[in-house]
């Protein structure tokens, strides 16, 4: 293969410069600042709760990776947090057993995962209108279910396995998502299904004719995002102890941003969960920081929309001055060649 | 032999729109019996009013489509000009109405060609640059210095009036300044988009960006021209909001991106762009807004009902459509080939993204 | 020399023990002593709102009278992600140190946990405007109004407005989930129970989830589907702005010299609805004082911090201009003890030009 004539070390280099080592570069920037300017940024507690306040969205940004780098886009994962959550909640006010009430509202990630599936595999929808009309309605299906109250009959243990560490200083959601984010690399970056995702997301047509089931790994994908999401809204819930309607509401673009920073393309067909994890810890680090900073929110806001867009913008600039550059140079040559001759 | 030229002279596009008509009549025939006093010039108005604001938000959101980007800092330019119009207006209330039309589409057209210039000459995916500026332009709109508040007591007199204003008034129908504005817009960019050139590159580009490249349209300046109009339509939507509101706050036109974006898709214009038209949009808004108002008005469902089943109605519109067309197109094709066998059938665009 | 300043150091002492027992056997209030350094937070529900500008500067009077010299820092969420918001915004607090926080609650019971957190880390917990409902995490809230008295003035102006003879209404609130907009909506249905309101009968509950797009198509709405109905209540003040408008601009509150059809009333900003009611679309309102609500929380956090008082029933404490008060069990929760500021404003064609000067 081409890459073994290339010395590791070359490799090393090529990766730094790569997307992904701009990532890292930004990530450890983030890190010495926050480090060298706020002195409780370091304490165990700290880096737990950084991770903590955010952990639901980014355990689905890790499966949102997958849907974009296939070409497709829930929107719907956050009013999928609320309606399972919802139902959960519900399910548990009425007294049902709790393995019932998490199994249920699982199930219910599971189905509505299928049904946004259904509409884009099999009647052929635009995945941006159904996950749009999803968003609208499992959103709607939540104010049925909890309509204006506030349901805080959830139960101890469920709370605790929210709120309080589990192995060490890290609480069960924390664990979850470093799980996922191991399991979700294998399969996306060393297994066939995750060659499929990556291929689909290229060129599904291509896909089809060279007799890859594109919709039943879109199927198997909408299916599983549900899924996540649905858990994800369980765990969101566990940690605030309490369910309301509006719960979760507008993760969806936060979501989004993650996987985008972390250089997925929205067209599908490239990015890794690496650089999505990366993104992940640079967003979390970047929020704490400034917030521990006392920056206003709406300012933090504004500088990870700045920074998604310089992400971008700053490395294309640098490939085209130095293209530019090159070929300055090569004229800059010939032309010396010219006159010498 | 007629109905084969009728079938030549109609596009499958031009059915998709005449669906969602017929939709639209069901529904207003199906809310007629539901709602007391619904065949009324009065709900016309307000419904009408209801939808103006957010139909020339998507007209512009449209032309982004076509060229196969997104544009979702829509929402956050509507906030910030109407905003940034409504303080200048309470400070200095002798600016004329049209400087202001015009301040306000300058700003909204500015911030589009910021986006556009990154996603044309940046070469940053659009939905990164939007969905940055969306972020961007909120927090401007939040730290904006001035009054944190927009009061309509503080506008002029005309601003106040604004949304009172009649195009015309025949007996009891009314046609309301915004609603003629927002039909205007409609018009306007549904003969740019079919007769200027420039309309017709922007489907080009949209339903394959590497052959308009090749063809060598200026495909940068192109999809800058459609940001800086989209973000000029937001910039004048900015101004109608701030006219029919008048007490702004922060959260203005908050969320306004992913309406947009549904009345464009609802109105059958292609998430992979090229294929879509103004006049689509409009309907998409209408069904949208339609539903939204009615079930708002319609006794038996409760408050809590409403979002869940207008998510489902545009699900299943949206199918219907889509169902309709495609068999209508099978059936053009067939009889295509029964007409000329010699001619193979050209397979859709929309056919080959779908599924 | 020494006997005398001995002398003269015990009839200091005793003369001040002479002078501090009467307050304290009188159980005289307690008053903050200025000077301190207490690290404050002041939450509202997010950035950008008039009404929490004006808590935050009567917030900023009151630190200025005690001369604390930790600057006060007023972080809020963004509208569109109040809640999770909210949460990081304590969280991060803890973790930087901070000695008191004041809240404006957005996120019910679901601020709980991290107001506990706070608790346990030794972090004085105060909310205002908004409180958390099942008083977790929370040491006190200072009320603006009691919320059970929201009910009855809410009632008291519709009968005012609609006359004697009554009339049908209906309400337009803010988020269904709102915890403020429940609980004054649920004391306005008890108070509805007794004869004197009889005559009044309430229609419809709807949400404008304090959008003024929504609040606005809302409050037309509400006039297509009740053509009976007289008024709408609206306890939020962007749900009255933004139906005044709607009833405005659609000429249904008598603009042009006609009879009204429809009226709004509420809780509503002076700036905002002067002119609504000056041409009768909004007759009467009703509001407290931000500013003093920011003043007297930042008096309570203060004491509470500095170990004044200790967030006891019965306690009494002098918070500046604004005087003397106690703290109490909340009526108006289960658990939880409050500071009650009140009384309401209620605005008018005689007062309300004054104020919105």
């Amino acid at each position: 293969m081409v890459h073994s004539t290339i010395s590791l070390p070359q490799r090393f280099l090529n990766w730094l410069r790569s997307w992904e080592g701009l990532l890292l570069g930004l990530f450890l920037v983030v890190l010495t600042i926050n480090s060298a300017l706020v002195p409780a940024y370091l304490s165990v507690s700290n880096q737990v709760n950084l991770f903590i306040l955010f952990i639901e969205k980014s355990i689905i940004a890790l499966m949102m990776t997958f849907i974009i780098i296939n070409g497709e886009i829930d929107l719907s994962v956050a009013s999928l947090m609320g309606l399972s959550a919802g139902t959960m909640a519900r399910l548990f006010e009425l007294g049902a057993p709790s393995g019932l009430a998490v199994a249920a509202a699982l199930c219910l990630g599971l189905i509505c995962g299928a049904f946004n599936g259904f509409w884009v595999t099999v009647v052929g929808l635009p995945s941006l209108v159904v996950t749009l009309a999803g968003l609208i309605a499992y959103r709607g299906l939540v104010w049925v279910l909890v309509e204006d109250r506030s349901i805080t009959t959830l139960p101890a243990w469920l709370c605790e396995l929210g709120q309080k560490p589990l192995i060490g200083p890290f609480p069960l959601a924390l664990l979850l998502f470093f799980g996922f984010a191991i399991i979700g690399y294998i399969i996306l970056q060393y297994s066939g299904f995750g060659r499929l995702v990556y291929v689909i997301g290229i060129n599904r047509d291509v896909a089809r004719y060279s007799g890859v089931n594109v919709r039943r790994v879109k199927m198997i994908l909408f299916i599983a995002s549900g899924f996540i999401a649905s858990l994800a809204g369980l765990l969101y819930a566990a940690r605030l102890g309490a369910m309301r309607s509006s719960t979760a509401e507008g993760f969806e673009l936060d979501i989004i941003t993650m996987v985008l920073l972390g250089g997925v393309s929205i067209f599908g067909g490239s990015g890794s969960l690496r650089g999505v994890f990366l993104s992940i810890l640079i967003i979390l680090n970047l929020r704490n920081g400034m917030g521990l900073a006392y920056l206003s929110a709406n300012v933090q806001t504004g500088v990870i929309g700045l920074l998604l867009i310089l992400s971008v913008l700053v490395p294309n600039l640098v490939s085209s001055l130095r293209a530019r550059m090159v070929r300055h140079r090569e004229l800059t040559r010939a032309l010396e060649m010219a006159e010498s001759s | 032999m007629m109905m084969t030229s009728l079938r030549r002279s109609i596009r499958p596009e031009q059915i998709r729109e005449l669906i969602l008509v017929l939709v639209i009549i069901a529904l207003v025939l199906f809310f007629g019996t539901q709602v007391e006093g619904y065949y009324s010039s009065r709900t016309f108005t307000r419904i009408s009013t209801s939808i103006a604001i957010l139909s020339v938000v998507a007209v512009g959101e449209t032309l982004v489509f076509l060229t196969r980007n997104y544009d979702l800092s829509v929402g956050s330019i509507v906030g910030f000009t109407a905003f940034f119009i409504g303080t200048q207006l309470s400070f200095y209330k002798d600016i004329p109405p049209l400087v202001a039309v015009l301040m306000a589409v300058g700003t909204g057209a500015l911030m589009g060609s910021f986006n556009g210039v990154l996603v044309a000459y940046g070469r940053v995916p659009a939905i990164i640059v939007t969905l940055g500026t969306m972020a961007i332009y909120r927090a401007m709109l939040v730290e904006y210095p001035g009054n944190k508040i927009v009061q309509m007591s503080a506008l002029p007199a005309w601003a106040q009036e604004f949304s009172r204003v009649n195009v015309f008034q025949v007996g009891e129908f009314e046609l309301r300044l915004i609603v003629g504005i927002a039909l205007a817009v409609v018009i306007v960019f549904q003969l740019v988009l079919t007769y200027l050139p420039f309309g017709r590159r922007l489907y080009a580009i949209g339903s394959n960006p590497e052959a308009a490249r090749i063809a060598g349209f200026p495909y940068q300046r192109i999809v800058f021209t459609a940001f800086v109009l989209s973000g000029a339509l937001a910039g004048l939507a900015g101004f109608m909001f701030m006219g029919r509101f008048g007490n702004l706050t922060v959260v203005a036109a908050l969320g306004m991106e992913l309406q947009a974006v549904a009345a464009v898709v609802v109105g059958g214009t292609s998430t992979m762009g090229g294929v879509g038209s103004a006049f689509g949009t409009l309907l998409g808004a209408s069904m949208i807004g339609l539903l939204d108002q009615s079930l708002l008005r319609w006794r038996l469902i409760s408050e809590f009902w409403r979002d869940a089943l207008l998510g489902l109605l545009i699900l299943l519109a949206v199918a219907s459509d889509r169902v309709i067309v495609e068999r209508l197109r099978t059936l053009w094709a067939r009889s295509e080939l029964q007409l000329r066998p010699s001619i193979a059938p050209v397979p859709h665009k929309e056919s080959v993204h779908g599924s | 020399m020494r006997k005398l300043s001995t002398a003269f150091a015990i009839l200091v002492m005793v003369s001040m023990v002479m002078a501090l027992a009467p307050a304290a056997m009188a159980q005289g209030p307690v008053k903050a002593t200025p000077g301190q350094a207490v690290k404050m937070v002041l939450l509202p529900k997010f950035l950008g709102n008039l009404v929490f500008d004006q808590a935050h500067e009567g917030a900023l009077e009151a630190a200025k009278e005690l001369q604390n010299p930790e600057p006060l820092q007023f972080l809020g969420p963004t509208p569109q992600d109040s809640v999770a918001g909210q949460i990081e915004i304590v969280t991060n607090s803890v973790t930087q140190g901070v000695d008191a926080i004041m809240l404006s609650n957005n996120a019910g019971d679901q601020i709980a946990p991290a107001a506990k957190a706070a608790r346990e880390a030794g972090v004085t917990f105060v909310t205002w405007d908004s409180p958390i409902p099942s008083a977790e995490g929370e040491q006190v809230f200072v009320a603006q109004v009691d919320f059970n008295e929201t009910g009855r003035v809410m009632a008291e102006m519709a009968l005012n407005i609609l006359g004697p003879e009554g009339g049908k209404f209906a309400v337009l609130s803010a988020s269904p989930d709102a915890a403020n907009q429940n609980a004054w909506i649920a004391a306005l249905k008890e108070v509805l129970k007794e004869p004197k309101y009889s005559k009044l009968e309430l229609l419809d509950i709807v949400y404008g989830n304090d959008i003024s797009e929504d609040s606005y198509n809302q409050a037309l709405a509400l006039v297509d589907k009740y053509p009976e109905m007289k008024l709408i209540m609206a306890p939020t003040t962007i749900g009255i702005a933004a139906g005044a408008k709607a009833l405005q601009d659609e000429g249904l509150c008598g603009v042009e010299g006609q009879e009204p059809k429809v009226v709004i009333s509420g809780l509503g900003l002076p700036v905002e609805m002067v002119s609504y009611t000056l041409n009768g679309c909004a007759p009467q309102f009703a509001l407290w004082s931000f500013r003093d609500l920011g003043y007297l929380t930042y008096y309570v956090t203060y004491l509470l911090a500095t170990g004044a008082i200790k967030g006891e029933i019965g306690e009494r404490f002098e918070a500046g201009r604004m005087g003397v008060y106690t703290i109490e069990k909340d009526p108006t929760r289960e658990k939880g003890l409050r500071v009650l500021m009140g009384p309401f404003t209620i605005y008018d064609k005689t007062n309300v030009e004054a104020e919105a000067k």
